[in-house]
């Protein structure tokens, strides 16, 4: 026991990491800081399960295009308690970004971003930019059709932006197409250069907090007045403040305990996230659904007429994102108390119901893709009959090309995108092609991934798609019906 | 420590860590609900597993003579002329440009064995042995030879003015094989009108012989713009 204490005194004098800890646990709280305060602390806890599992899994993920998915395949079926590890990462994701909207929330409802936090905001925003780009990358790790098409369509984001654009989509996916070098680049974004900027971040956030202290629960009547707040607020907490621990620190850690033992079951429940299926450059899939934090704007994309898409996907992020900044410099003085603050409650409402509906819209039953529908659901008799070859080879590109994932023919296939039973009583063939080379929606563009022949068929089936479309009356020359029982299939 | 604190936590630490920790361990880990399952398929050459397994990755494009946009796989006429080698090599390989390749190495889903079980299961099903009268893969004939035979048999519904439509498109052409073109013309499609290569159809009471077919389909390879070879 002496011995113990011996080596502690040693540590302490030569590193001083006692006296660097010991502010931080002992510094005054606001007395009124009560279990608003959590939620910061739990983004925190679920930040360092993120970085603890993450490191396990970097070391048994292959991040190269070939062995991505098989490493991924592995870790769930052979590597003991593998698929947990995944799953963790994957669930404490999703609730990271929860726990910091919340966060974030709480933070604006209560104006804590006004004097003199206002950095201690526009890190958070920081923060809050980084955990999506984690988020995203670490889609993109699970190299699956999801990966592929999160990141075509990105891509094609990208694309759009005026003057640089195909640059900076070169810069991201390490060539104009994605391929094995797109995975390098978003491995070295998601283990080094993402986490890197976001430890740092963290740590300055921290340092923030230490130095402006935690605000006070906000009380009507009580407005901040930089000219006099620091020190009204040093002698508030000298007077009446609480030690953070453990008067603070232990509903810190009775939430962060309950969030993590709800972590821990849901991700037994549910498991890992994918890997789906494995991505074939030659097949663009078509399950677009992006991973929970995405989901709103995929949502907001599938809401939009095509024609405003450009402009919608490039600035309205750019808006939200510079409108975070701005906040805590549109009023950093005055009220904080949400009573006394209607514009600005009314605003958080607005965007917690506009995130929420347009999530749902995102996840709603109707957009459900049938995944096997291109090598499952057969062309409907009706559909094939009285058909040329090459129409029928549309059919076959209709399929091939898995159309048939989003859109239904006689009633199956997906609900993503409109069925298309009649769809030549809508388009020309021309205005076919277009769509069909263009994309629009959700809707991605096959113009590169289809040959000429290939479009040329598939504009001819699709040209066939009227209710009235008859088989040419009869054959001349052809034979009697055969017998048709032999065509049947044997019973089933 | 405050009571609060200290009393949630000696409870707490003793009881349920202990337990959390130990249902997470790898021990029970895989038999919580969210491992990923080894399904519990029926076993693989079973019937139920040939038409579960036809019907989630093939029905698409191959189904019975009156559905279906690709060679009908279900309809017998196709399995009296194929052998099981040539059903396994497509399958493991892809053919032309629009049948993937449905073995693992190849970015399939299956493994060599499923593949075999798979072919031999769609026989059973569907087929019956195969006859032998002709051979499975296509080697080519005399087109000059096979231009004749088109125009007796094939024309009246396959010519430019043919009402079911024409085989010499040129983006047609390129997205067949001539493989592909071997087995629609050997097998097909009774139900839409269009008699298997040994059927009644004009100028043929008796259907094609052999030799007959493999000029015909060489004739309408060579119609092909670029010539012969067949889809990318
Ligand atoms: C009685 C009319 C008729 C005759 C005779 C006929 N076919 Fe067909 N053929 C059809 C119909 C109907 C289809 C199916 C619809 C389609 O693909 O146009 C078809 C389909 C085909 C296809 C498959 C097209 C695809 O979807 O890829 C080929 C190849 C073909 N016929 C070759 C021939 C050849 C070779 C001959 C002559 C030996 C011939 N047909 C004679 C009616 C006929
Ligand atoms: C996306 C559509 C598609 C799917 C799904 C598909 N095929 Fe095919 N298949 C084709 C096409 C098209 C051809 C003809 C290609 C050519 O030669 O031009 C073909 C050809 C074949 C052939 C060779 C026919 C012959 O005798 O030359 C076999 C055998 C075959 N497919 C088996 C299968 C099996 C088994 C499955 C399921 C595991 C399957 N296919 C799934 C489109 C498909």
């Amino acid at each position: 026991m002496r011995f113990l204490a011996g080596a502690l005194a040693w540590l302490e004098s030569r590193s001083g990491l006692g006296a660097f800890i010991k502010p931080l646990m002992s510094h005054h709280v606001p007395r009124s800081a009560t279990w608003w305060y959590v939620f910061g602390s739990a983004t925190l806890m679920f930040f360092v399960i993120q970085v603890v599992t993450g490191v396990c899994l970097g070391t048994m993920y292959a991040p190269s295009a070939a062995e991505a998915w098989q490493s991924l395949r592995y870790i769930d079926k052979e590597v003991p308690a593998g698929w947990m590890i995944r799953a963790l990462h994957g669930w404490s994701s999703n609730a990271m970004v929860v726990m910091m909207a919340i966060h974030m929330l709480q933070v604006f409802l209560h104006a804590s971003y006004k004097y003199p936090r206002e950095l201690n905001w526009i890190t958070g925003v920081c923060l809050l930019l980084v955990v999506l780009a984690l988020a995203f990358t670490g889609q993109v790790m699970r190299w699956d059709q999801d990966a592929y098409w999160g990141l075509g369509i990105g891509a094609s984001i990208t694309d759009r932006i005026p003057v640089f654009g195909s640059q900076i989509r070169d810069l991201l996916l390490g060539g104009p197409i994605i391929g094995g070098e797109t995975l390098n680049r978003f491995y070295a974004l998601h283990v080094f250069i993402l986490p890197g900027a976001a430890i740092a971040l963290v740590g300055l956030h921290m340092a923030l907090i230490m130095r402006h202290g935690i605000s006070e629960m906000p009380r009507p009547g009580a407005p901040v007045r930089p000219a006099s707040y620091k020190k009204e607020y040093e002698e508030r907490m000298a007077r009446d403040g609480v030690p953070f621990h453990p008067d603070a620190s232990q509903r810190d850690m009775i939430f962060c305990g309950v969030c993590l033992i709800a972590l821990v079951v849901v991700a037994a429940i549910y498991g890992p996230f994918g890997p789906g299926g494995e991505p074939d450059p030659t097949l663009i899939d078509t399950n677009p659904r992006p991973d929970y934090p995405f989901m709103w704007l995929f949502g907001a994309v599938s809401l939009l007429p095509p024609a405003s898409e450009t402009f919608v996907m490039l600035v309205t992020p750019g808006v939200i994102v510079l409108a975070l900044f701005l906040v805590p410099f549109l009023g950093n003085a005055g009220e904080r108390a949400p009573s006394r603050r209607p514009v600005m409650v009314l605003a958080a409402a607005f965007a917690v119901i506009a995130i929420a509906s347009l999530t749902w819209e995102g996840l709603a039953s109707r957009w459900s893709p049938v995944m096997n529908g291109w090598s499952a659901l057969p062309t409907p008799a009706q559909f094939v009959r009285g058909r040329t070859p090459l129409e029928m080879q549309g059919a076959v590109v209709f399929q091939f090309a898995q159309c048939r994932n989003c859109h239904a023919l006689g009633g199956s296939g997906g609900q993503r995108g409109p069925a298309l039973d009649d769809v030549a009583t809508r388009f020309t063939p021309e205005q076919l092609t277009r769509q069909v080379q263009q994309g629009g929606g959700n809707m991605p563009a096959y113009g590169k991934n289809l040959s000429r022949a290939q479009m040329d068929a598939i504009v001819g089936f699709l040209s066939t798609l009227t209710p009235s479309y008859e088989t040419p009356a009869a054959i001349p020359g052809a034979m009697l019906p055969l017998p048709i029982s032999s065509a049947e299939p044997a019973p089933r | 420590m405050t009571p609060l604190f200290s009393a949630l936590s000696s409870v707490i630490a003793r009881r349920w860590l202990a337990s959390v920790a130990l249902l997470v361990s790898g021990v029970a880990c895989d038999r919580l609900p969210g491992a990923p399952s080894s399904s519990s398929a029926p076993p693989r050459g079973s019937p139920q597993w040939t038409l579960a397994t036809f019907d989630t990755h093939c029905r698409g494009c191959h189904s019975m003579a009156d559905e279906g946009a690709s060679i009908p796989l279900m309809d017998r006429s196709y399995w009296t002329f194929a052998s099981d080698a040539h059903v396994i090599d497509a399958t493991t390989n892809g053919q032309g440009g629009l049948m993937p390749a449905f073995l693992d190495e190849n970015g399939g889903p299956f493994t060599a064995d499923e593949i075999a079980a798979l072919a031999r299961g769609m026989r059973t099903q569907w087929g019956g042995s195969v006859a032998g009268s002709i051979a499975a893969t296509y080697t080519a004939g005399n087109a000059v030879a096979g231009g004749l035979v088109f125009a007796q048999s094939c024309g009246s519904c396959h010519g430019p003015t043919g009402t079911a439509g024409s085989l010499l498109d040129p983006s047609y052409l390129r997205l067949v094989s001539d493989q592909g073109l071997w087995a629609s013309t050997l097998a097909g499609r009774k139900a839409l009108g269009m008699p298997a290569w040994n059927e009644p159809m004009p100028g043929r009471p008796s259907g094609l012989t052999p030799g007959e077919a493999a000029d015909v389909v060489s004739w309408i390879a060579s119609q092909r713009p670029g010539g012969r070879g067949g889809a990318p």
